[in-house]
């Protein structure tokens, strides 16, 4: 009994100090690191759409269709000297092979999509995790990357399956399908917004 | 034990990976690429060496008993700092790292060393021990991935090394593969080692 007791003390103890470090160092990274989180969105909303724009946060973001595809936040993209609304650009979560993978998901009134970046992502090292790789080419010849690919495809009119109209990452099929499967169901439902709202 | 001993012994004669046959997961899943090789090497040393440093310094104090989940939590609290810090302050580096840093508490190498080195041995030798395991892991990953790489990729560390002719062979990147070339790198070793045993 007594040596229970003492068993339970230590190990409380140890994972009182661990905890204690823990929390000390999460402390001081947290704003760092949300910092840094707000720099990769606004980087990431103007690589989607490069040039003189503006992006609105949407009160709500938007539904799509498919359940396994989550819209978190929708930004909507307007021309800074007209004021029209060229576009939207949504974060999209989708299950990948191993994790979640987070994305940045642009496409202007036609349909056509301006950009797919990708903010999160966690697959197999050498395999789906070459989806964001900038020096890995789908098409080696035309030097196209993985994400690449996607720009000025239809979100409406292209199927975007893999092995159809998209060039998949070698031994990353689950990935190269999740990530199409995000762009095209997010690109159909911000299309349907526009739409929508006329614009 | 002689300082320079203890880094040889866990390089050579008690490689981890290819001796004592420990921490093939990580090995399998990040060799297919001299990059991911490198940078796996160095999440590993961000967590071994400390949880070395700290668990050899606390070892009167840790009742055998339940040193187990006491070297658990030191190790999954070296990744999570390790992890919190490079993505606040190298976060470049951090998204490149990233899930190999995750991988490393997983890592049986580590609480290997802590049950069998740092918890009988002092500070300075755990210290040792440390950075001569992370050699012998790192030297045999790389290894294995510069194999894989060339073949399976026909370049190394992202560049082309192959003629652009050369067709990559598939098989080398999936994890069967691995397995392969642990077998070979094992096999050479046993027979290097009982060579130098015979000489004797």
């Amino acid at each position: 009994m007594k040596s229970i007791v003492k068993f339970a003390i230590t190990l409380g103890l140890i994972a009182a100090i661990t905890g204690f470090a823990l929390a000390i160092v999460y402390k001081i990274t947290k704003p760092i690191i949300a910092a840094q989180d707000a720099k990769a969105l606004e980087q990431g909303l103007s690589e989607i759409f490069p040039g003189d724009y503006e992006f609105l946060k949407l009160d709500k973001p938007i539904t799509a269709q498919d359940p396994s595809v989550q819209i978190t936040e929708c930004y909507l993209v307007k021309d800074k000297a007209s004021g029209k609304p060229v576009g939207m650009v949504s974060r999209v979560t989708v299950p990948g092979s191993q994790a979640p993978i987070e994305m940045l998901v642009g496409v202007k009134s036609d349909g056509s999509v301006s950009g797919v970046k990708i903010l999160k992502l966690n697959e197999t090292a050498g395999l789906g995790a070459n989806a964001d790789n900038p020096k890995y080419y789908v098409d080696k010849k035309n030097k196209i990357t993985f994400l690449g690919q996607f720009i000025d495809k239809n979100v409406i009119k292209d199927k975007l399956i893999p092995k159809q109209d998209v060039i998949a990452m070698t031994g990353a099929t689950i990935t190269s399908s999740a990530v199409s499967k995000g762009v095209k169901v997010a690109g159909e439902a911000m299309v349907a917004y526009l739409k929508e709202a006329g614009q | 034990m002689n300082k320079l001993k203890i880094i040889w012994n866990a390089i050579i004669p008690n490689n981890p990976v290819l001796i004592i046959s420990i921490g093939l997961c990580s090995v399998i899943a990040v060799s297919n690429s001299v990059q991911s090789a490198l940078l796996m090497t160095f999440a590993f040393a961000m967590v071994q060496i400390p949880s070395n440093i700290i668990v050899s310094a606390m070892r009167k104090i840790i009742p055998h008993e339940i040193r187990v989940p006491i070297f658990v939590s030191v190790i999954a609290a070296f990744t999570t700092i390790a992890a919190l810090l490079s993505q606040a302050y190298f976060n470049s580096v951090y998204q490149i790292i990233k899930l190999y840093i995750l991988l490393v508490v997983v890592n049986c190498i580590i609480i290997g060393r802590a049950e069998a080195f740092a918890y009988q041995n002092g500070v300075f030798d755990s210290f040792l021990d440390g950075i001569g395991n992370t050699i012998g892991y790192g030297i045999v990953l790389v290894a294995i991935a510069i194999i894989r790489e060339l073949i399976g990729k026909g370049t190394l560390a992202g560049i082309q090394i192959m003629p652009e002719s050369y067709q990559p062979m598939l098989l080398m990147i999936l994890p069967p593969a691995g397995f392969i070339m642990i077998g070979i790198l094992v096999g050479a070793l046993e027979t290097y080692l009982k060579r130098k045993e015979g000489k004797k």
